[in-house]
């Protein structure tokens, strides 16, 4: 029984040294490299003589540094803080500062980094810069430019209920809060996705998300845990690139958010592309429209689609639809993953009858152990054991999970509560939505009304008229949006979700 | 290459990413992705911004980062689609 990812890593390298674990730009770093990689960031941690349960705040980008440096602070039996690199310095020293890290492996190229650097000045923080080498010898290079150190010692002590990692969620507020994840959580998330996308030691998995974000490290975790190779790709923003490399390189998974296929349905034209070898797709970060999600299934029918929900309170997963299931489910976030309890209760903790909206309530081996230095929150969202997720769903009688919407997203409207996803839904519906996001804005009678935003397609033509038209045949009267805008594209967070607040 | 063109596209990438008019602060062949200056939705805004502000419709498959990742790799590329038209 391994006690953590990084020694199912170690045993992956050992049973296959050769195979490809990571793949950025012109360099391949194999499951060997990148376990001595492993071994020789721990051993640069242990020599810089820290406390074994420190933290060390990684300033590093997807690629295979990040990994080493991710999994060899695990290994020195440290915390690893994985910071988003698309933050600015203030944010970074505040999330630094808050975590209490001592210690910072980062990329010098980073564009804040000098300036975070010079603002650590007084907060007796050690950096240490990782070489960021993408040529074919980037591993030994990477290695050889870390200060020498002890090795792996530390990786025996590891046990499932250690700390391994805290990631920083992408909440909108000034209250910084770190998801502390353990040995356990990370594992026993990794294996179940692994088992239940049955991800094998020939699959090439082409990941555009970042790691600090929870959906990111998953795909890593789970695909590295299964001897997978995982290529990694800067960012989405070139669909043409992403389509090109899944076609040239024989890419058998692609994981993405809402916004991702909506780039890769909406500005590619995929039917041009030979994804023969693509065995399956992942949608998580987000409620899908249904209409996305079947033209995902039309343009890559030989493809097997997981629409997925989580959270990084959970690690990152707690439900999957069964692909099979996609026409008869859809709209479905599927049933709890193996392991994994769901409730769906009301505002007294009482569980809800089938088909009414409650709180999703989850229990199980993933669930995180509560927010870094914050007790008080950490004890309104852990409940007897239970995590309160602050998100709306109903099940259906077969227990399969629709989410209705944030606790906080729902828009009242007079007496009644409207799920802005029920709208999104009928909006995205129309053909030449690309995407819509519906929020709420202040109402003299009501209270609250209702507004949409739409992005709509290349060269296509939609007028507010024709929306609300298209509405009234939908859905009630009260909850046909009151305004009606078009954008070229909606709000989001770093991490690919849509920013509500922004859009009233 | 057009002068005008290319302030006209620096000028909107400072305005709208960097929030300010310092022209230091972005060399024209930087990429605006590398230096974490716009991610995947500011890359459609400045596809929106080519396409209604420079009259030049950006096709799926030029959505590339040679064409679109920098403010000399803009201006050439609408420069070439401009003679091209």
């Amino acid at each position: 029984m391994f006690a953590s990812l990084v020694h199912v890593i170690e045993s992956v390298a050992r049973r296959t040294p050769g195979a490809a674990a990571l793949s950025w730009h012109r360099a391949v770093w194999t499951y060997e490299g990148l376990s001595r990689a492993i071994d020789c960031v721990a051993g640069a941690l242990l020599g810089q003589a820290l406390p074994s349960d420190s933290r060390v705040a990684l300033l590093i980008r997807n690629s295979p540094q990040y990994a080493a440096a991710y999994y060899g602070a695990m290994a020195a039996g440290q915390t690893a803080v994985p910071l988003n690199v698309q933050e600015r310095a203030n944010v970074l020293k505040r999330q630094i500062e808050h975590s209490g890290a001592k210690l910072l492996l980062a990329d010098p190229a980073h564009p804040e980094f000098a300036v975070l650097v010079a603002s650590l000045a007084d907060a007796n923080v050690t950096v240490l810069t990782v070489n960021m080498s993408d040529g074919a010898d980037a591993c030994n290079v990477f290695c050889a430019s870390l200060p020498p150190g002890a090795g792996a010692a530390a990786r025996a002590e590891l046990s499932p209920d250690q700390l391994a990692c805290i990631l920083y969620t992408s909440g909108t507020t000034g209250r910084p809060k770190g998801v502390m994840l353990s040995h356990g959580n990370l594992l026993a998330n990794a294996r179940t996705i692994a088992a239940y996308l049955d991800i094998r030691p020939d699959d090439k998995v082409l990941c555009p998300l970042p790691f600090h974000f929870s959906y990111g490290a998953s795909v890593l975790n789970s695909n590295l845990s299964a001897g997978a190779q995982v290529l990694l790709e800067d960012n989405s923003a070139f669909p043409q690139v992403l389509a090109r490399r899944m076609q040239d390189e024989g890419v058998t998974a692609f994981p993405g958010v809402p916004a991702t296929f909506a780039l890769l349905l909406g500005r590619c034209k995929l039917r041009d592309f030979d994804l023969s070898r693509l065995r399956y797709l992942t949608q998580a970060g987000g409620s899908m429209p249904r209409a996305q999600i079947e033209l995902l299934r039309a343009t890559v029918p030989h493809a097997k689609v997981f629409i997925m929900y989580g959270q990084t309170e959970a690690t990152a997963r707690l439900t999957y639809l069964a692909p099979e299931l996609l026409e008869k489910k859809l709209g479905s976030v599927g049933l709890p993953l193996s392991g994994v309890e769901i409730e769906i209760r009301d505002a007294d903790g009482g569980c809800v009858p089938v088909g009414e909206i409650g709180e999703i309530c989850a229990r199980g081996p993933n669930v995180m152990l509560g927010y870094w230095q914050d007790a008080e929150l950490t004890a309104q969202t852990l409940r007897g054991g239970w995590l309160h997720t602050g998100d709306l769903a109903h099940s259906d009688a077969e227990g399969y999970l629709y989410i209705d919407g944030r606790v906080a997203d729902m828009i009242k409207v007079g007496a009644f509560r409207v799920s802005p996803q029920e709208v999104e839904e009928v909006l995205a519906a129309l053909p030449s939505v690309e995407e819509v996001a519906v929020t709420a804005i202040p109402d003299e009678m009501l209270g609250q009304a209702i507004k949409a935003v739409i992005v709509l397609r290349p060269q296509m033509q939609l007028d507010a008229m024709a929306v609300k038209a298209h509405c009234r045949q939908h859905l009630a009267t009260y909850k046909i949006p009151k305004l009606v805008e078009f954008a070229a594209v909606l709000p989001r967070t770093s991490s690919g979700k849509v920013q509500r607040y922004k859009l009233a | 290459m057009s002068d005008a063109l290319r302030d006209q596209i620096r000028d909107f990438i400072l305005e709208n990413y960097l929030f300010t008019t310092d022209t230091s602060l972005l060399g024209l062949d930087d990429s605006l992705l590398g230096r974490g200056m716009v991610d995947s939705t500011g890359m459609l805004e400045i596809i929106f911004f080519i396409e209604e502000q420079l009259g030049v419709k950006v096709k799926d498959e030029e959505m590339i980062p040679d064409n679109l990742d920098g403010v000399n790799k803009i201006a050439n590329f609408v420069l070439s689609k401009r003679q091209a038209a």
